[in-house]
C-alpha cells in the first residue's frame, strides 16, 4: 500500500480519537471570545424580543431533550436570560419529557441568579404530550382553556404572571427552540392568522429550511443552533464570560477544520493515486 | 350549558377528586376499547373509519369555512369557540396513545422475561429501571417526611442526571464520530457535481463557526472585496440557492402531505389500520 492509498484509508478508530480530541479540548479550556460576528437573523430575534410589551407574556415552547441538550439548552438559557433582564414575562411549555426537567432546571438556576421569582416573572408549564397542531390553535382562543395549571398543578388564574393572560392578544411573541420541523405548526395555526412575532431556534443542521421562512417574515428571527446562541449571548453582554455556548462554538469551529481537513486528504490520496504508475497500470484501489 | 358542563368535567383536581376522576377516565377507556373490540370486524372498521372522518370535518370546517358564512353578530365561526376544548380532548387521546406504548412495552418484555429466551436480561433490566424512576419520582414528589424526601431526590438525580440524560445525549452523540468517518471516506470529488457541493459544504461550514471570519478577516467589511468573505458568501449561499431549493422541497411535501392527509381522512390509506385484522 503506497502513501496515497494509506491517505484514503486511516483507520476509523483513529478518527474517533482525534476527533473526540479536537472536540474536546476547547471545551474543556472553556475560552471566553464569543463570535465577532452576529447574524442578522440573530440581532432581528434579539430586537423582537426586546420588543416585547411589558404587558404581553412570551411563550417559550422547547421541543428538545438531552438528545440536542448541547445545541438547545444553551440557546434556552440566552433566551430565558435576556427575557429576565428586560422583565419580560414568559412561560416555558416543554413538548419533551426529559426536557421539561431540563428547561425548568435551567430556568430556575438562571431565575435564581438575576433574583427573579417563579410565578411573578415567568412559569413553567410542564410536559405536554401534544398534539402540538391542536394545542397551539386552541391556545390562541383560550390560553387558560388549554393550559390550565403550571407544572406543580397550581391553577394558572392565581398564579401572578399568567393570571391575566386571556388570548392570543396578551401574547407578545413565541421562541420555539426545538431540534424537528415543529415551527411550522407554530407559523400555520398561530402566529399568522394572530400576526404575533415568532423567534426559531433550530440545531444547527435544521435551520437550512427556515431561510424561506425568514425571507418571507413569518419567522422574526433565527438562533442557528449553538453559535447562533453564542452570538446572542454576545448581544446580551456576555461576550466576556467563560460560557458554554462560547466554548462549543470554537470546539465546532476546530471539528469543521478537522472535517474539512480529512476530506481534503482523502481526495488528494485519490486524485494522486490516479496519477500513480501503480494505478495506470491497473490496479484498483476504489 | 354545554360549556359549563364541561368546565366542571374539564377543571383542575387534587387529591381524591383526582383520583376518583382518573380511576373513571380509565374505566371508562377500557369500557370503550373493550366495546370496540368486541365489535364485528366489518362494523369495527366502520366506526374507525367514522370516528375519522368526524374528526377530521372539524377541523375542514372550523379552518375553510369562512366568519361571514355562519349567520351571526359579530361574524364569526362557531367551530372556532371549541378550539380549546378539541384541543383538551386530543391531548387525553394522545396521552392515552403514551399509556398503550407503556403497556406495549410491559407486554412485550414480560413475556421475553417469563420465557427466560435470548436476551431476556434486557428485558429485566427495563422493568428494573423503569420502577425505580417511577419509583424514585413519586417518592420525591409525594412524600412529606423529610429523610425519605431527600433520599428520593437523591436517588431521582443519579437516575435522571447521571443516566437517563447522559445515556440519550450519548446516543446523539455518536453521529459526530459517523459524520466524520462517512464524509473522510465517502466524500470523493469523482465529477463536477460532487466538486461543487463539495465547495458549498466547505464554504458553509467555515461561514457558520467563528474560525470561517477570523479566515477571510483581513478583507474589508465594506465595498466589493467585502462579498468575498467566507460568511457574506456563505450567507449568500443560505439565502439564494439553498432558500430556492428549500422552498421547491417545501412546495412538493405540501402537496404531498394534503394528498396523505386526504386519503388518511377519508380512509382510503388501508396501510393505516385495515391491511390486518382489527
Amino acid at each position: 500500500m503506497n502513501v496515497f492509498e494509506k491517505l484514503q484509508t486511516i483507520d476509523r478508530r483513529i478518527l474517533y480519537l482525534l476527533i473526540a480530541v479536537v472536540i474536546a479540548v476547547p471545551l474543556l479550556q472553556r475560552p471566553s471570545r464569543h463570535p465577532r460576528i452576529v447574524f442578522s437573523e440573530v440581532q432581528n430575534a434579539y430586537q423582537t424580543l426586546r420588543k416585547v410589551p411589558k404587558d404581553k407574556i412570551v411563550i417559550v415552547s422547547c421541543v428538545w431533550g438531552p438528545g440536542t441538550r448541547a445545541e438547545n439548552e444553551p440557546q434556552t438559557r440566552a433566551i430565558v436570560r435576556h427575557l429576565l433582564r428586560e422583565g419580560t414575562r414568559f412561560v416555558i411549555l416543554s413538548w419533551d419529557q426529559l426536557g421539561s426537567q431540563l428547561t425548568y432546571e435551567d430556568a430556575s438556576e438562571i431565575s435564581k441568579e438575576l433574583g427573579k421569582r417563579y410565578g411573578t416573572d415567568w412559569v413553567h408549564l410542564g410536559y405536554n404530550p401534544g398534539p402540538m397542531y391542536a394545542i397551539i390553535r386552541g391556545l390562541g382562543k383560550s390560553f387558560q382553556g388549554v393550559f390550565k395549571v403550571d407544572r406543580f398543578g397550581k391553577k394558572l388564574k392565581y398564579i401572578p404572571a399568567t393570571r391575566d393572560v386571556r388570548d392570543y392578544r396578551d401574547i407578545g411573541a413565541v421562541v420555539e427552540i426545538t431540534p424537528s420541523g415543529t415551527v411550522s405548526s407554530w407559523i400555520a395555526y398561530f402566529n399568522q392568522p394572530f400576526n404575533i412575532p415568532l423567534v426559531f431556534c433550530p440545531t444547527a443542521v435544521m435551520s437550512a429550511e427556515a431561510y424561506p421562512y425568514l425571507d418571507s417574515g413569518q419567522l422574526d428571527g433565527m438562533l442557528n443552533g449553538v453559535i447562533g446562541a453564542a452570538q446572542y449571548e454576545t448581544l446580551i453582554g456576555m461576550e466576556n464570560e467563560r460560557t458554554y455556548a462560547a466554548a462549543a462554538s470554537w470546539a465546532l469551529s476546530c471539528a469543521h477544520i478537522f472535517i474539512l481537513l480529512l476530506i481534503v486528504l482523502g481526495n488528494l490520496g485519490y486524485a494522486l493515486s490516479k496519477r500513480s504508475p501503480q494505478r495506470r497500470g491497473g490496479k484498483s484501489i476504489v | 350549558m354545554m360549556g359549563s358542563v364541561w368546565n366542571w368535567i374539564a377543571a383542575p383536581r387534587y387529591g381524591w377528586q383526582f383520583a376518583v376522576f382518573l380511576c373513571g377516565a380509565l374505566s371508562l377507556g377500557c369500557l370503550a376499547l373493550i366495546m370496540l373490540t368486541s365489535t364485528p370486524p366489518r362494523y369495527r372498521k366502520t366506526i374507525v373509519a367514522a370516528v375519522t372522518f368526524l374528526a377530521g370535518l372539524y377541523y375542514a370546517f372550523e379552518f375553510l369555512i369562512p366568519p361571514a358564512f355562519w349567520p351571526l353578530e359579530p361574524p364569526r365561526n362557531p367551530l372556532s369557540e371549541v378550539q380549546p376544548l378539541v384541543a383538551t380532548l386530543t391531548q387525553i387521546i394522545w396521552s392515552f396513545a403514551l399509556l398503550l406504548g407503556v403497556w406495549n412495552l410491559f407486554v412485550i418484555h414480560g413475556r421475553a422475561v417469563v420465557k427466560r429466551g435470548r436476551g431476556w436480561c434486557n428485558s429485566a433490566a427495563f422493568f428494573i429501571s423503569f420502577l425505580a424512576i417511577l419509583g424514585a419520582g413519586l417518592l420525591k414528589d409525594y412524600t412529606q417526611g423529610s429523610t425519605i424526601r431527600k433520599a428520593s431526590e437523591s436517588v431521582f438525580t443519579i437516575l435522571f442526571s447521571g443516566f437517563l440524560t447522559s445515556l440519550d445525549a450519548t446516543m446523539f452523540s455518536l453521529i459526530a464520530f459517523y459524520i466524520v468517518s462517512a464524509a473522510y471516506r465517502a466524500f470523493r470529488v469523482k465529477s463536477l457535481e460532487a466538486g461543487l457541493m463539495m465547495a458549498a459544504a466547505a464554504i458553509i461550514m467555515l461561514a457558520l463557526v467563528p474560525v470561517g471570519a477570523e479566515i477571510t478577516n483581513w478583507l474589508p467589511q465594506s465595498g466589493i472585496l467585502s462579498a468575498l468573505r467566507v460568511e457574506r458568501v456563505g450567507y449568500w449561499l443560505l439565502t439564494s440557492p439553498n432558500m430556492a431549493a428549500q422552498r421547491a422541497i417545501a412546495f412538493g411535501i405540501a402537496v404531498g402531505s394534503l394528498a396523505m392527509g386526504l386519503r388518511i381522512w377519508l380512509s382510503l390509506e388501508r396501510g393505516n389500520f385495515f391491511d390486518r385484522q382489527l
